[in-house]
């Protein structure tokens, strides 16, 4: 096996362009699939240790400012980062364990795109937008755009995901995450979703709400997002999510959950979510208050 | 100082906390090689072909065996007649079986050049269910039969009793396939010489010596086995040591080359026993008052492909569907029926947890069915010492249920909520379990164990019986050093190796303090005899005066007369005294009816109670366990740290099987055979046990010990069960209660 | 590709396959057979080694990533002189390892969480020890060790005067 390890993206990029090798940022991923035999790639491309394709900074775009995401930043380093939504930290606390979250990075939660993948809701309901590099150019796709199944993405040979970039203004919003899998520590979701909020005086003047696991790809909710604006947060009750969820999920039964609690689960899971950010909406206006 | 009842650290924990002890896969050998074995892929079929070509052309295969290259009988077991092959030559009876074990190079390759290897196999329709297997037309799985083994207790006359009962509950309970999850696979490795040397990660040796020299056609003495640091066992580590460890001797006898076979973490579920799934029919009669006075009980055991030790687990759920109760009318009929699934064997616990979730259940229900206290009606059923239990045996001492009981009543603390939130729903669970010590009537129970002093005062013993990490070496250690009076670090324990130490039985049945603590002791009580002769010579004084302690050999009269121990040793050794001992340890022959199951069975049991307050998520099924007390009788206790430490393991496999381990088939073929769809508990889903020892004197145990090592799984699966029951109101009848079968019975209330 | 690193505080120069798994360098190419596999995908914890001083599944790191960075294995936990680190020693005392093949994995996840965070909550311990699953003990000695651990480490800062 052929084994690179560019030391920029210029490079990475056109060694995919030539070689069409198998790119590996953290690696939690792709060695699971190397030792299944689900792949057995020539040539690995370690895209790892490329420097710039680290960190979390905020930069001037054409849409306004953004808060810029290196693609093989690290699980752990999302999660630590004060800078970063709520909803986003909490998705990447959830994933798998602390070993797990030190080698694996958001680029590769992204890429693998499992529908169950802990940092996609929270990026769908930040509305995201993920830059894809080849050798002949970049291109921009919102998040919701970018996954088309299991395991399947827009991305197309020679491309890698080069950032993340969130639109400063939905860093404010308030945001959480939820998720509940077949056991409290290192778990794979078997539903998680995220909503992130803007608020005034408690009432949802905007929301997006995303769930993962109920359907081939991570879901936008807009009829629900529709149904809650002009509410008021503390409001919401568990009853009045049911249904447009439910018009908008596809769960199935597999060998981690059955379709029935994956339904209950997402709008459990969202109302979990709503009153995180509604207690966050709480103490954030005791706060100003004093 | 005496140690026994003291906290102590395990004698050989330094090695495992530094990473230093060896395990099967730590060994390494010039010109080793390493094995994979192909298996079938396929849950029923016959082999039509195999192809092998394309593995042996890969670089690095050295050699390919299928079941023609085994020289023995191709068979292993656990009970005559052996029913399992080691490589299947033409019936494939579940989809782990192995049918052809390829040998490389690195063992990477020889896992590759297994994938390659096509066996074409015509299949049948797969036998999934008890049911399909008992079917008067079912195909048969062996050529006896799809019974695999069926037995009665039978104790007066239950039929009539039900008659006078005032109250009956019935239900029909049923459990699930658990894996072992030991964190280490199974890993051997065989080295071939004059004798062929095999380093295990077992829990048997002996056991594996006989099938491993059996299936090579040689005699035992040909074959040595050691054990090497076992990560883990629970019942787990018998059977497919056995069969990795004779494919790896055979392999390395052939090719003259170390062989290792390591089983990655999916073979482990897949390729070796599981705790048996289990349908109860129950039913149990009473009198108004809550006196129980009879009891009818169906088990039926889906015992996978292959015996194993069904035959055991199956009379073990006979003896133990009673629960620790006096009913003087039982009826319990046990059968295990072959399915075209992974074979189940033991796993602690042995058949009793399946038992005691359905005996428990009932227990709540005809407590709510009479408007009883559901502790009341157990303290009034309890055994005491005296009673005649559930095969007619009657202990005049060491009975602690009551006990047990009382400790918990008085420990009871309020669970009910600071605030109120119709979120949750809270619950209590109470549960008790008897546990029989011992092989007992199951077969011979013997133990032999060598106690031996250098003239340095130090002290090694041997024996036959295997830590796996349940602390029993640090047992032994403590009755050597409380006997011999020479501190506990002075005392070491042999590896066990079957050239070093005597046979000493199966490490199983709880039965390592109990059995092999008392041969221990007998050796240790004959070195203390020269020693003590010897110092009497020396101080001029009879034997009987003198006692050994604190490194000395003291005079009981003159604390100031002394003599240290190594002095008394050296002397002892000029003089001729001997200061190595073999002793044996045998139960008493057992006077027992197997067509009734009628008599004495074990040399001791354990009892418990445990309590159990939960709160569940009514939107979630999320279960969180406030309060966990468990009360066991364990006759004495050695090694606090030990005995609390197999409580909470033991407690958190109970719990995992109650609540959240399944192995989930479909059309034959596991679905989750990983770690992270099978959902072993992980340290944020543990659950806060207190161990509350009680110690009612066995007489058969070393210093009143007896054995805690299975009896929490039973008690920890049951008590959860009652306490979600409790909580959400609906009776659970199966387990493992899913966070998703919680949500389901809750919605389904509210729509009734 | 030959590959340099840091390992239990000596410098290693070796020649790897960049494909070969840390696992396998540390056990077959440096005898260093603390680290344990038990599942070979990153989901037992029982290969944690600390990687930059941070815990990885040695199983899921590929050699090549290795090239440069600094590793602990349990084998370098202890002092040079054979004495036990006090995770060890509180570990041993507590009664917090059994059968052992997940102990060398906590101890080093046990190490980075001590590290970064002296006196850490049950909830941190829990969280910092959830990658690795333990079958024999259910947890609750794992984390009293944990807890006596700090306890002991800061006892022994205040003896020997302020944290570097």
């Amino acid at each position: 096996m052929n084994y690179l390890k560019p030391s920029t993206v210029e490079e990475a990029t056109e060694l995919l362009g030539s070689s069409q090798g198998m790119i590996l940022a953290g690696g939690t991923d792709a060695c699971v699939y190397m030792a299944e035999g689900f792949c057995d790639p020539e040539t690995l491309i370690d895209i790892g240790a490329i420097d710039s394709l680290r960190g979390i900074e905020t930069q001037p775009s054409d849409d306004g400012d953004v808060l810029w995401i290196g693609a093989c930043t690290t699980i752990s380093e999302i999660e630590a980062s004060e800078a970063l939504p709520r909803a986003l930290r909490q998705g990447a606390h959830a994933i798998g364990s602390p070993q797990i979250r030190n080698l694996g990075t958001i680029g590769g939660n992204i890429c693998n795109a499992s529908p169950c993948g802990d940092t996609l809701a929270p990026l769908l309901s930040l509305e995201a937008r993920f830059v894809l590099r080849s050798a002949t150019g970049t291109r921009t796709v919102e998040s919701a755009d970018f996954f088309t199944g299991p395991k399947q993405t827009v991305l197309q040979a020679g491309e890698l995901l080069e950032c993340i970039d969130l639109p400063i203004d939905s860093c404010e919003w308030i945001s959480a995450f939820r998720m509940i899998g077949n056991r409290n520590g290192q778990a794979i979701s078997q539903v998680n979703a995220a909503v992130s909020t803007k608020l005034e005086g408690g009432v949802i003047q905007a929301m997006r709400a995303a769930v993962g696991s109920v359907a081939p790809v991570p879901l936008r909710l807009p009829q629900l997002e529709g149904a809650l604006v002009g509410k008021t947060l503390q409001s919401v009750q568990w009853a009045d999510l049911k249904a447009p969820i439910m018009a908008e999920i596809r769960p199935i039964d597999d060998v981690r959950s059955t379709a029935t609690y994956r339904q209950e689960l997402a709008v459990t899971l969202i109302f979990d979510a709503l009153m995180d950010c509604a207690r966050q909406d709480e103490s954030a206006r005791k706060g100003a208050d004093t | 100082m005496n140690v026994i009842g003291k906290k102590v650290r395990k004698v050989d924990g330094q090695e495992l906390i530094t990473g230093r002890a060896k395990f099967a896969g730590d060994y390494r050998f010039p010109g080793m090689v390493y094995g994979s074995v192909k298996r079938a892929g396929v849950p029923a079929g016959r082999i039509t072909k195999i192809d092998a070509d394309a593995a042996r052309q890969l670089p690095g295969v050295v050699d390919v065996l299928t079941a023609a290259d085994i020289p023995g009988p191709n068979l292993i077991g656990v009970l005559p007649p052996f029913d399992q092959p080691l490589l299947a030559s033409d019936e494939i009876r579940y989809d782990g079986e192995s049918v052809v074990l390829v040998i490389a190079e690195s063992a990477e390759i020889a896992r590759r050049a297994a994938e390659k290897v096509s066996v074409t196999i015509n299949p049948y329709d797969p036998i999934l269910t008890v049911d399909d297997a008992l079917a008067p037309d079912a195909r048969k799985i062996h050529e006896t039969g799809n019974v695999t083994f069926t037995k009665k207790l039978i104790k007066g006359d239950a039929a009539a009793a039900f008659e006078g009962a005032d109250v009956i509950v019935e239900g029909v309970y049923e459990t699930s396939n658990q894996d072992h999850a030991y964190l280490e696979p199974e890993t051997v490795c065989a080295v071939p010489g004059r004798r062929i040397t095999l380093y295990a990660s077992c829990q048997s040796p002996f056991h594996i010596r006989g099938h491993v020299a059996a299936n090579l056609n040689l005699p035992a003495s040909s074959v040595k086995v050691v054990q090497a640091s076992t990560g883990g066992s629970f019942g787990g580590k018998d059977d497919v040591a056995t069969e990795i460890g004779a494919l790896a001797c055979i392999a390395a006898l052939r090719l003259n080359r170390p062989v290792m076979i390591a089983h990655e973490r999916a073979e482990s579920m897949i390729g070796s026993n599981l705790r048996h799934a289990a349908r109860i029919r129950c039913k149990t009669g009473a009198t108004k008052d809550g006196k129980i006075v009879a009891r009818d009980v169906n088990v039926l055991l889906d015992g996978g492909a292959y015996a194993s030790e069904s035959p055991f687990v199956t009379m073990k759920t006979l003896i133990h569907a009673a629960g620790p109760y006096t009913i003087e009318n039982l009826f319990v009929e046990s059968t295990t029926v072959y399915t075209n699934k992974t074979y189940c064997g033991a796993f602690r616990g042995f058949g009793v947890p399946q038992v005691t979730f359905a005996s428990e259940s009932q227990i709540d229900e005809l407590a709510d069915k009479l408007g009883m206290d559901r502790l009341e009606i157990r303290r009034l059923n309890g055994l005491k010492a005296g009673d005649a239990n559930a095969t007619g045996q009657v202990y005049q001492q060491s009975v602690g249920l009551q006990e047990t009981i009382t400790k918990i009543a008085e420990s009871v603390e309020t669970s009910a909520p600071t605030t109120e939130d119709d979120r949750y729903l809270y619950g209590t669970g109470y549960a008790c379990v008897a546990q029989g010590i011992s092989n007992g009537a199951e077969g011979v129970d013997v133990t032999g164990a060598s106690v031996q002093m250098s003239q340095d005062g130090s002290v090694l013993v041997g024996i036959g019986l295997t830590e796996l990490g349940q602390g029993s070496r640090t047992v032994w250690a403590q009755l050597a050093s409380a006997i011999l009076g020479v501190s506990l670090d002075r005392v070491s324990v042999r590896l066990v190796d079957t050239d070093g130490v005597h046979d000493s039985g199966p490490t199983v049945a709880s039965r390592s303090t109990t059995v092999g603590g008392m041969a221990v002791l007998k050796a240790a009580e004959e070195v203390k005899k020269s020693l003590v002769t010897m110092a009497g010579l020396m101080m001029k004084t009879d034997a009987e005066n003198i006692e050994l302690r604190d490194g000395f050999a003291i005079l009981k009269m003159d604390d100031n007369a002394r003599i240290p121990i190594p002095d008394v040793a050296t002397a002892a050794y000029w003089t001729g005294f001997p200061l190595m001992n073999l002793a044996f340890s045998k139960a008493p022959d057992a006077d027992y009816d197997h067509d009734t199951h009628q008599g004495d069975v074990y040399i001791a049991y354990n009892y418990g109670t445990h309590r159990m307050d939960v709160r569940v998520d009514k939107l979630t099924g999320q279960v969180k366990v406030l309060n966990h007390l468990a009360a066991h009788d364990v006759g004495k206790v050695i090694n606090p740290l030990g005995l609390e430490g197999q409580i909470e393991g033991a407690s958190l496999i109970g719990f995992g099987f109650a609540h959240m381990e399944k192995i989930r088939y479909r059309d034959g073929i596991i679905q989750n055979a990983n770690f992270a769809d099978y959902a072993l508990p992980s340290i944020k889903d543990r659950i806060p046990t207190a161990t509350i020892p009680v110690e009612d004197h066995n007489p058969t145990g070393p210093f009143g010990a007896k054995g805690a090592g299975e009896p929490p799984v039973a008690a920890a699966g049951a008590v959860f069960a009652n306490a979600v029951s409790d909580a959400v109101g609906v009776r659970f009848e199966r387990l493992p209660i899913t966070r998703e079968d919680i949500v389901e019975a809750i919605e389904r209330g509210n729509h009734d | 590709m030959n590959l340099h690193f840091i390992c239990n505080g000596q410098a290693v120069q070796i020649d790897v396959e960049p494909n070969a798994r840390a696992i396998d360098v540390l056990r077959d190419v440096l005898g260093l057979t603390g680290t344990k596999e038990g599942c070979g995908r990153g989901e037992c914890g029982a290969c944690t080694v600390l990687l930059d001083g941070k815990p990885v599944n040695s199983c899921m790191v590929l050699a090549g990533k290795l090239e440069g960075r600094t590793v602990l294995t349990i084998e370098g936990v202890a002092g040079a002189d054979g004495s036990l680190h006090p995770i060890q020693e509180a570990f041993l005392d507590v009664g917090a390892v059994q059968c052992g093949f997940c102990t060398p994995g906590m101890v080093l996840s046990t190490k980075a969480l001590l590290d970064e965070n002296d006196s850490p909550t049950i909830d941190e311990i829990e969280d910092a020890l959830s990658g690795n699953l333990c079958r024999c003990t259910g947890y609750g000695k794992i984390v009293d060790g944990v807890l006596e651990a700090s306890e002991r480490l800061a006892q022994g800062t205040q003896e020997h005067g302020a944290k570097p």
